[in-house]
């Protein structure tokens, strides 16, 4: 017999503002949207924040660097520093997105539970309890974020290195969550 | 050779000497570096601003800077104003004055700049509803939520990183 498991719900996303019209996009628009003959279909979210195209360009390639660029901090841990900042800030939507991205990395259904049905507050084993901690301050408040969460993060065998892309997720997700949950809301995927 | 010093504003405000440790490992990551200076362009001085200058983004960058505490970085926002060109009322802004816009658009613009600052989660519907009745375009909608995302990702990584450069 198998325990049942902790299971977050894929969500879709949508906007409170209407997204730009791929027919009638600049070509600006099109090339930031990436959109090809081939390639015409393009998430809400996208067609959303296409309505400035320079600063769309530019954060999803710093995004993408933060959250997959190679080496430094396990893949699992920057996911776990973007759900903390997006249940800090109630990002229903990216909350989902990366709880289930991070389960699937580390298999940990257990933190994601705890976070779901208990909040950020824990227990939880230790290295998780320091990253969680450092990143629930540095998003709700940053002036309280503390040396000593940082030096926890250090004694539970974090490198430099691999602080800063912590540091960077839990900050690029302070940016998404300010885009993702004023802008639009979360959905059941069934009603898109 | 040693030429004009290589530290970036991250590095300034996070108090990063030029060939410390925590120097050298963000330069690891030039993806992080460059691309957050770019961000910056494009949010503070872009191309095509869509009717918000330069001088009231650089504003409110400041003034979100100050409720998020960091003085140092709202002073640096401070400079790029004045560059830009100030008046009373920006200063105003910037300086987080309660009541610091005269008409209904700038001060839709403010509210919403604090709003999303200080408390994200509390955002609704109603919030970009009010730009809209302000006057604010699409564009003008997500330019500004940009510029206000930008700041508070750019105060957690100088927070994040001064308090590493703290420890061992």
């Amino acid at each position: 017999m198998s325990m049942s498991r902790f299971k977050v719900k894929a969500l879709s996303w949508s906007p409170y503002i209407e997204p730009v019209d791929i027919a009638a996009a600049s070509e600006e628009q099109l090339a930031a949207m990436q959109v090809t003959p081939s390639n015409t279909k393009v998430s809400a979210y996208v067609r959303t924040l296409a309505h400035d195209p320079e600063s769309y360009v530019a954060r999803t390639k710093l995004f993408n660097a933060i959250m997959y660029a190679k080496g430094g901090l396990d893949r699992a841990e920057r996911e776990l520093g973007a759900l903390v900042a997006s249940a800090v800030n109630r990002c229903v939507y990216c909350a989902s997105v990366h709880a289930r991205r991070y389960v699937e990395l580390s298999g940990r259904e257990d933190v994601v539970e705890e976070i779901y049905v208990r909040g950020l507050e824990g227990p939880f084993d230790a290295r998780t309890q320091a990253i969680v901690d450092f990143c629930k301050a540095l998003s709700e408040t940053p002036s309280q974020a503390t040396r000593e969460q940082v030096q926890a993060l250090r004694d539970h065998g974090m490198s430099k290195a691999e602080i800063v892309d912590l540091i960077h997720s839990a900050a690029i997700f302070g940016w998404a969550n300010r885009l993702m949950h004023t802008l639009g809301h979360s959905v059941p995927v069934e009603a898109k | 050779m040693m030429g004009m010093s290589d530290l970036d504003q991250i590095d300034i405000l996070s108090g990063l000497k030029e060939g410390s440790e925590l120097y050298a490992i963000r330069r690891e990551r030039p993806e992080f570096v460059e691309g957050t200076e770019l961000c910056r362009e494009t949010v503070l001085s872009p191309n095509h601003g869509f009717g918000l200058s330069h001088a009231l983004r650089a504003a409110l960058a400041s003034r979100m800077a100050r409720f998020i505490g960091r003085e140092d970085l709202a002073a640096v926002y401070d400079l790029m104003l004045d560059d830009a060109g100030s008046d009373p009322d920006l200063a105003a802004i910037a300086s987080g004055a309660e009541t610091a816009a005269a008409d209904a658009f700038t001060s839709a613009v403010i509210r919403h700049a604090d709003l999303v600052t200080k408390t994200p989660r509390d955002n609704s519907r109603a919030d970009i509803e009010r730009l809209e009745k302000a006057g604010l375009t699409n564009p003008q909608i997500i330019a500004l939520s940009e510029l206000i995302a930008f700041v508070n990702y750019e105060a957690r990584v100088l927070v994040g990183l001064s308090l590493l450069e703290e420890v061992e």
